[in-house]
Protein backbone atom coordinates (compact mmCIF):
# COMPACT_ATOMS: atom_id res chain seq x y z
CA UNK A 1 0.00 0.00 0.00
CA UNK A 2 1.80 3.31 -1.07
CA UNK A 3 1.46 6.44 1.25
CA UNK A 4 -1.73 8.43 -0.79
CA UNK A 5 -3.60 5.05 -0.29
CA UNK A 6 -2.60 5.20 3.43
CA UNK A 7 -4.17 8.48 3.42
CA UNK A 8 -6.88 7.79 1.96
CA UNK A 9 -8.23 5.06 3.64
CA UNK A 10 -7.28 6.85 7.12
CA UNK A 11 -9.55 9.69 5.71
CA UNK A 12 -12.32 7.66 4.36
CA UNK A 13 -12.31 5.32 7.43
CA UNK A 14 -12.59 8.75 9.52
CA UNK A 15 -15.33 9.79 7.22
CA UNK A 16 -17.39 6.51 7.89
CA UNK A 17 -16.92 6.63 11.26
CA UNK A 18 -18.34 9.66 11.73
CA UNK A 19 -21.03 8.60 9.26
CA UNK A 20 -21.86 5.74 11.89
CA UNK A 21 -21.65 8.26 15.32
CA UNK A 22 -24.29 10.54 12.90
CA UNK A 23 -26.36 6.79 12.89
CA UNK A 24 -26.11 6.00 16.72
CA UNK A 25 -27.08 10.16 17.04
CA UNK A 26 -30.09 10.39 15.08
CA UNK A 27 -28.44 13.67 13.53
CA UNK A 28 -29.65 12.56 9.91
CA UNK A 29 -31.79 10.25 8.10
CA UNK A 30 -31.04 6.48 7.66
CA UNK A 31 -31.57 7.02 3.75
CA UNK A 32 -29.15 9.25 3.84
CA UNK A 33 -26.66 8.39 6.05
CA UNK A 34 -27.02 4.86 4.79
CA UNK A 35 -26.20 6.40 0.98
CA UNK A 36 -22.91 8.28 2.43
CA UNK A 37 -21.94 4.93 4.01
CA UNK A 38 -21.93 2.94 1.11
CA UNK A 39 -19.92 5.91 -0.67
CA UNK A 40 -17.18 5.97 1.93
CA UNK A 41 -17.13 1.57 1.30
CA UNK A 42 -16.63 2.51 -2.29
CA UNK A 43 -14.23 4.65 -2.22
CA UNK A 44 -12.01 2.37 0.52
CA UNK A 45 -12.88 -0.49 -1.61
CA UNK A 46 -11.07 1.50 -4.54
CA UNK A 47 -8.21 2.95 -2.68
CA UNK A 48 -7.48 -0.42 -1.30
CA UNK A 49 -8.38 -2.68 -4.38
CA UNK A 50 -7.34 -0.04 -7.01
CA UNK A 51 -7.67 -3.01 -9.28
CA UNK A 52 -11.49 -3.75 -8.96
CA UNK A 53 -11.88 -0.19 -10.09
CA UNK A 54 -9.88 -1.20 -13.86
CA UNK A 55 -12.43 -4.38 -13.88
CA UNK A 56 -15.62 -2.49 -13.04
CA UNK A 57 -14.52 0.10 -15.54
CA UNK A 58 -13.84 -2.36 -18.77
CA UNK A 59 -17.41 -3.43 -17.65
CA UNK A 60 -18.48 -0.25 -18.09
CA UNK A 61 -16.43 0.54 -21.63
CA UNK A 62 -13.87 2.50 -20.36
CA UNK A 63 -10.18 1.63 -20.20
CA UNK A 64 -8.73 2.54 -16.83
CA UNK A 65 -10.57 2.49 -12.97
CA UNK A 66 -8.75 6.07 -12.77
CA UNK A 67 -10.99 7.14 -15.31
CA UNK A 68 -13.88 5.64 -14.47
CA UNK A 69 -13.34 7.20 -10.77
CA UNK A 70 -12.48 10.86 -12.36
CA UNK A 71 -16.12 10.62 -14.30
CA UNK A 72 -17.58 9.51 -11.40
CA UNK A 73 -16.39 12.30 -9.28
CA UNK A 74 -17.19 14.78 -11.85
CA UNK A 75 -20.98 13.57 -11.98
CA UNK A 76 -21.22 13.42 -8.01
CA UNK A 77 -19.99 17.15 -7.74
CA UNK A 78 -22.37 18.31 -10.65
CA UNK A 79 -25.06 16.66 -8.58
CA UNK A 80 -23.70 17.71 -5.96
CA UNK A 81 -23.76 21.34 -6.77
CA UNK A 82 -27.26 21.05 -8.38
CA UNK A 83 -28.74 19.55 -5.31
CA UNK A 84 -26.89 22.41 -3.00
CA UNK A 85 -28.39 25.25 -5.40
CA UNK A 86 -31.90 23.45 -5.52
CA UNK A 87 -31.81 23.58 -1.56
CA UNK A 88 -30.73 27.31 -1.73
CA UNK A 89 -33.25 28.35 -3.53
CA UNK A 90 -35.34 26.81 -1.07
CA UNK A 91 -33.84 28.41 1.93
CA UNK A 92 -34.41 31.79 -0.41
CA UNK A 93 -37.86 30.84 -0.75
CA UNK A 94 -38.29 30.69 2.96
CA UNK A 95 -36.57 33.70 4.07
CA UNK A 96 -38.66 35.60 1.62
CA UNK A 97 -41.90 34.72 3.37
CA UNK A 98 -40.54 34.84 6.44
CA UNK A 99 -39.46 38.60 5.38
CA UNK A 100 -42.77 39.24 3.95
CA UNK A 101 -44.57 38.02 7.15
CA UNK A 102 -42.41 40.58 9.07
CA UNK A 103 -43.11 43.29 6.53
CA UNK A 104 -47.01 42.49 7.30
CA UNK A 105 -46.90 42.44 10.63
CA UNK A 106 -44.86 45.63 11.11
CA UNK A 107 -46.95 47.13 8.53
CA UNK A 108 -46.92 51.51 9.26
CA UNK A 109 -50.17 53.50 8.59
CA UNK A 110 -48.98 56.81 7.94
CA UNK A 111 -50.54 59.89 6.55
CA UNK A 112 -51.59 59.18 2.70
CA UNK A 113 -52.47 62.29 0.70
CA UNK A 114 -52.28 64.83 3.60
CA UNK A 115 -49.39 63.24 5.41
CA UNK A 116 -47.00 65.74 4.41
CA UNK A 117 -49.43 68.42 4.85
CA UNK A 118 -49.42 68.32 8.76
CA UNK A 119 -51.35 65.30 9.61
CA UNK A 120 -48.66 63.29 10.43
CA UNK A 121 -48.05 59.66 11.12
CA UNK A 122 -48.22 57.30 13.69
CA UNK A 123 -51.50 55.76 12.93
CA UNK A 124 -51.92 51.90 14.27
CA UNK A 125 -50.98 48.65 12.16
CA UNK A 126 -53.94 46.43 10.67
CA UNK A 127 -55.49 44.57 13.53
CA UNK A 128 -55.83 41.05 10.81
CA UNK A 129 -52.06 41.23 10.94
CA UNK A 130 -51.76 39.56 14.55
CA UNK A 131 -49.56 39.83 16.67
CA UNK A 132 -47.59 43.35 17.62
CA UNK A 133 -47.60 45.50 14.78
CA UNK A 134 -45.03 47.95 15.05
CA UNK A 135 -46.83 51.46 16.45
CA UNK A 136 -45.80 53.44 13.41
CA UNK A 137 -42.43 54.89 14.28
CA UNK A 138 -40.08 54.35 11.50
CA UNK A 139 -37.51 55.54 13.65
CA UNK A 140 -38.02 52.73 16.04
CA UNK A 141 -38.74 50.48 13.40
CA UNK A 142 -35.36 51.18 11.39
CA UNK A 143 -33.10 50.59 14.61
CA UNK A 144 -34.78 47.46 15.29
CA UNK A 145 -34.27 45.85 11.96
CA UNK B 1 -64.60 56.37 -10.70
CA UNK B 2 -65.65 52.67 -10.40
CA UNK B 3 -64.59 48.95 -11.27
CA UNK B 4 -67.41 46.11 -10.91
CA UNK B 5 -68.84 48.30 -8.87
CA UNK B 6 -65.99 49.48 -6.03
CA UNK B 7 -64.59 53.44 -6.04
CA UNK B 8 -61.61 54.06 -5.86
CA UNK B 9 -61.01 53.89 -2.52
CA UNK B 10 -61.34 50.29 -2.69
CA UNK B 11 -58.72 50.18 -5.02
CA UNK B 12 -55.18 49.64 -3.77
CA UNK B 13 -51.84 50.74 -5.25
CA UNK B 14 -48.76 48.58 -4.66
CA UNK B 15 -45.20 50.59 -5.24
CA UNK B 16 -42.77 48.41 -4.45
CA UNK B 17 -39.65 50.58 -3.74
CA UNK B 18 -36.07 49.94 -3.45
CA UNK B 19 -33.47 53.07 -2.83
CA UNK B 20 -35.71 55.23 -4.89
CA UNK B 21 -35.14 58.01 -1.98
CA UNK B 22 -34.39 60.81 -4.86
CA UNK B 23 -37.63 60.78 -6.55
CA UNK B 24 -40.08 58.50 -4.25
CA UNK B 25 -41.60 61.48 -2.40
CA UNK B 26 -42.96 63.18 -5.49
CA UNK B 27 -44.34 59.86 -6.97
CA UNK B 28 -46.28 59.30 -3.62
CA UNK B 29 -47.59 62.96 -3.50
CA UNK B 30 -48.68 62.32 -7.21
CA UNK B 31 -50.30 59.62 -6.98
CA UNK B 32 -51.87 59.67 -3.70
CA UNK B 33 -53.81 62.94 -5.13
CA UNK B 34 -55.47 60.17 -6.96
CA UNK B 35 -55.80 57.41 -5.30
CA UNK B 36 -55.79 56.86 -1.41
CA UNK B 37 -54.52 53.67 -0.36
CA UNK B 38 -51.22 53.75 -1.69
CA UNK B 39 -49.63 50.89 0.21
CA UNK B 40 -45.46 51.13 -0.46
CA UNK B 41 -43.07 47.88 0.13
CA UNK B 42 -39.41 49.47 0.41
CA UNK B 43 -37.31 46.32 0.05
CA UNK B 44 -34.82 46.54 2.38
CA UNK B 45 -33.57 50.26 1.20
CA UNK B 46 -30.27 51.87 2.57
CA UNK B 47 -31.29 55.32 2.28
CA UNK B 48 -34.61 57.70 2.92
CA UNK B 49 -37.19 55.56 1.45
CA UNK B 50 -39.28 53.96 4.29
CA UNK B 51 -39.24 57.27 5.85
CA UNK B 52 -40.48 59.49 3.15
CA UNK B 53 -43.04 56.35 2.11
CA UNK B 54 -44.03 56.34 5.92
CA UNK B 55 -45.05 60.22 5.65
CA UNK B 56 -46.96 59.88 2.11
CA UNK B 57 -47.85 56.67 1.78
CA UNK B 58 -51.29 55.13 3.13
CA UNK B 59 -48.79 52.01 4.33
CA UNK B 60 -45.74 51.36 4.17
CA UNK B 61 -44.33 47.62 4.70
CA UNK B 62 -40.75 47.20 4.62
CA UNK B 63 -38.99 44.43 4.16
CA UNK B 64 -36.05 43.87 6.50
CA UNK B 65 -33.78 42.78 4.12
CA UNK B 66 -34.00 43.00 0.25
CA UNK B 67 -35.37 40.45 -1.44
CA UNK B 68 -36.67 41.49 -5.05
CA UNK B 69 -39.23 43.32 -6.58
CA UNK B 70 -41.20 40.22 -7.28
CA UNK B 71 -40.98 39.46 -3.63
CA UNK B 72 -42.13 42.86 -2.65
CA UNK B 73 -44.96 43.09 -4.89
CA UNK B 74 -46.15 39.71 -3.69
CA UNK B 75 -46.02 41.03 -0.17
CA UNK B 76 -47.91 44.69 -0.94
CA UNK B 77 -50.45 42.46 -2.97
CA UNK B 78 -50.97 39.92 0.17
CA UNK B 79 -51.28 42.53 2.23
CA UNK B 80 -53.91 44.47 -0.36
CA UNK B 81 -55.81 41.53 0.24
CA UNK B 82 -55.64 41.74 3.42
CA UNK B 83 -56.69 45.32 3.59
CA UNK B 84 -59.64 43.85 1.75
CA UNK B 85 -58.71 45.52 -1.86
CA UNK B 86 -61.33 45.10 -4.63
CA UNK B 87 -58.67 45.96 -7.07
CA UNK B 88 -55.19 45.93 -6.69
CA UNK B 89 -52.60 48.19 -9.04
CA UNK B 90 -48.94 47.77 -9.48
CA UNK B 91 -46.53 50.61 -9.94
CA UNK B 92 -43.36 50.98 -10.33
CA UNK B 93 -41.71 53.41 -8.07
CA UNK B 94 -39.01 55.35 -10.28
CA UNK B 95 -41.54 58.22 -11.67
CA UNK B 96 -41.85 56.12 -15.06
CA UNK B 97 -46.02 55.91 -15.07
CA UNK B 98 -48.43 58.49 -14.65
CA UNK B 99 -50.87 58.37 -11.82
CA UNK B 100 -53.73 59.52 -13.88
CA UNK B 101 -53.17 55.97 -15.62
CA UNK B 102 -54.02 54.16 -12.67
CA UNK B 103 -58.09 55.25 -13.05
CA UNK B 104 -57.91 54.21 -16.31
CA UNK B 105 -56.71 50.93 -15.93
CA UNK B 106 -58.99 50.23 -12.99
CA UNK B 107 -62.21 51.64 -15.25
CA UNK B 108 -60.92 48.64 -18.19
CA UNK B 109 -61.53 46.08 -15.53
CA UNK B 110 -65.37 46.76 -15.78
CA UNK B 111 -65.49 47.65 -19.30
CA UNK B 112 -63.68 45.03 -21.01
CA UNK B 113 -65.02 43.00 -18.33
CA UNK B 114 -61.92 41.07 -17.57
CA UNK B 115 -59.96 40.32 -14.31
CA UNK B 116 -56.86 41.55 -15.51
CA UNK B 117 -55.96 44.96 -17.06
CA UNK B 118 -51.97 45.30 -18.48
CA UNK B 119 -50.61 48.80 -18.91
CA UNK B 120 -48.88 48.85 -22.55
CA UNK B 121 -46.50 51.67 -23.63
CA UNK B 122 -46.69 50.46 -27.24
CA UNK B 123 -50.47 50.88 -27.48
CA UNK B 124 -49.91 54.44 -25.53
CA UNK B 125 -47.10 56.89 -25.41
CA UNK B 126 -43.42 56.80 -24.05
CA UNK B 127 -41.06 59.53 -23.59
CA UNK B 128 -37.51 59.30 -23.39
CA UNK B 129 -37.65 55.98 -24.61
CA UNK B 130 -33.97 55.04 -25.74
CA UNK B 131 -33.62 52.95 -28.54
CA UNK B 132 -31.63 50.03 -27.14
CA UNK B 133 -34.33 49.92 -24.73
CA UNK B 134 -37.00 49.77 -27.25
CA UNK B 135 -35.25 47.05 -29.14
CA UNK B 136 -34.74 44.79 -25.84
CA UNK B 137 -38.61 45.42 -25.21
CA UNK B 138 -39.63 44.55 -28.15
CA UNK B 139 -37.53 41.28 -28.09
CA UNK B 140 -38.90 40.65 -25.09
CA UNK B 141 -42.33 40.80 -25.83
CA UNK B 142 -41.98 38.00 -28.42
CA UNK B 143 -40.09 35.93 -25.98
CA UNK B 144 -43.05 36.45 -23.57
CA UNK B 145 -45.78 35.33 -26.48
CA UNK B 146 -43.48 32.40 -26.92
CA UNK B 147 -43.74 32.09 -23.44
CA UNK B 148 -46.63 32.45 -22.32
CA UNK B 149 -49.17 32.25 -25.02
CA UNK B 150 -50.52 35.73 -24.48
CA UNK B 151 -50.77 38.16 -27.16
CA UNK B 152 -49.26 41.28 -25.75
CA UNK B 153 -48.35 44.59 -27.18
CA UNK B 154 -46.00 44.99 -23.95
CA UNK B 155 -44.43 42.13 -22.15
CA UNK B 156 -42.77 44.40 -18.63
CA UNK B 157 -44.74 47.20 -18.32
CA UNK B 158 -45.02 47.29 -14.19
CA UNK B 159 -48.14 49.32 -14.62
CA UNK B 160 -51.05 46.19 -14.23
CA UNK B 161 -54.52 45.92 -12.31
CA UNK B 162 -56.27 42.89 -10.84
CA UNK B 163 -59.29 42.18 -9.62
CA UNK B 164 -59.72 40.55 -6.06
CA UNK B 165 -60.30 37.48 -8.15
CA UNK B 166 -56.93 37.76 -10.17
CA UNK B 167 -54.89 38.78 -7.06
CA UNK B 168 -55.73 36.03 -4.87
CA UNK B 169 -54.66 33.75 -8.12
CA UNK B 170 -51.28 35.22 -8.63
CA UNK B 171 -48.67 33.60 -6.26
CA UNK B 172 -45.26 35.30 -7.26
CA UNK B 173 -42.53 32.44 -6.34
CA UNK B 174 -39.57 34.73 -8.50
CA UNK B 175 -38.69 37.27 -6.33
CA UNK B 176 -36.27 39.05 -8.57
CA UNK B 177 -36.83 40.66 -12.36
CA UNK B 178 -38.23 37.42 -13.50
CA UNK B 179 -41.58 37.85 -11.77
CA UNK B 180 -42.73 39.87 -14.98
CA UNK B 181 -42.68 36.85 -17.06
CA UNK B 182 -43.69 34.44 -14.16
CA UNK B 183 -46.81 36.87 -14.08
CA UNK B 184 -47.72 36.65 -17.34
CA UNK B 185 -47.89 32.63 -17.20
CA UNK B 186 -49.92 32.90 -14.19
CA UNK B 187 -52.29 35.11 -16.38
CA UNK B 188 -52.33 32.37 -19.20
CA UNK B 189 -52.43 29.65 -16.78
CA UNK B 190 -55.36 30.86 -14.93
CA UNK B 191 -57.71 31.12 -17.71
CA UNK B 192 -58.15 34.78 -16.03
CA UNK B 193 -59.45 36.93 -19.02
CA UNK B 194 -57.05 40.04 -19.63
CA UNK B 195 -56.76 43.27 -21.60
CA UNK B 196 -54.24 45.62 -22.58
CA UNK B 197 -54.64 49.68 -21.74
CA UNK B 198 -52.64 52.16 -23.24
CA UNK B 199 -50.34 54.26 -20.60
CA UNK B 200 -48.19 56.66 -21.06
CA UNK B 201 -44.21 55.80 -19.84
CA UNK B 202 -42.08 58.35 -19.24
CA UNK B 203 -38.26 57.65 -19.50
CA UNK B 204 -36.31 59.89 -17.20
CA UNK B 205 -32.19 59.87 -17.10
CA UNK B 206 -33.16 58.76 -13.71
CA UNK B 207 -35.19 56.19 -14.17
CA UNK B 208 -33.09 55.13 -17.62
CA UNK B 209 -30.08 54.56 -14.93
CA UNK B 210 -32.37 52.52 -12.30
CA UNK B 211 -33.83 50.12 -15.00
CA UNK B 212 -32.38 46.89 -16.04
CA UNK B 213 -29.33 46.68 -18.27
CA UNK B 214 -29.43 44.74 -21.46
CA UNK B 215 -26.56 42.67 -19.84
CA UNK B 216 -28.68 41.80 -17.00
CA UNK B 217 -31.68 39.85 -19.71
CA UNK B 218 -29.35 36.41 -19.73
CA UNK B 219 -29.60 36.33 -15.55
CA UNK B 220 -33.39 36.97 -16.03
CA UNK B 221 -33.70 34.54 -18.49
CA UNK B 222 -31.76 31.82 -16.63
CA UNK B 223 -33.87 32.51 -13.37
CA UNK B 224 -37.48 32.52 -15.07
CA UNK B 225 -36.27 29.09 -16.79
CA UNK B 226 -35.11 27.54 -14.19
CA UNK B 227 -37.91 28.89 -12.03
CA UNK B 228 -40.28 27.06 -14.66
CA UNK B 229 -38.41 23.73 -14.55
CA UNK B 230 -38.15 23.85 -10.74
CA UNK B 231 -42.05 25.12 -10.59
Amino acid sequence: MTAFQLILVVALGGLLAGTAVAWIKGWASRPALSAWAGLWIVGLVAACRPEATTRVAGLLGIRRGADLLLYCSSLGMLAGFFMMYVRLRRVRTDLTVLTRQVAILTAHEGGGRDGDRGRGSGGPAPAEAGPPPAKGDPETFLKTS
Amino acid sequence: MTAKGVSLTDVYVVVAAYNEGAVIADVLRELSDVVPNVVVVDDGSTDDTYRTACRLARWTLRHPVNRGQGAALQTGIAFALRQGAAVVVTFDADGQHRPEDVPRLVQSLERERCDVALGSRFLGTTDGLPASRRLALRAAVLFSRAASGLQLSDAHNGLRAFTRRAAERIDLRLDRMAHASELLDQIARSGLPYCEVPVHVRYTEYSTAKGQRLGAAPRILFHYLLGRALG
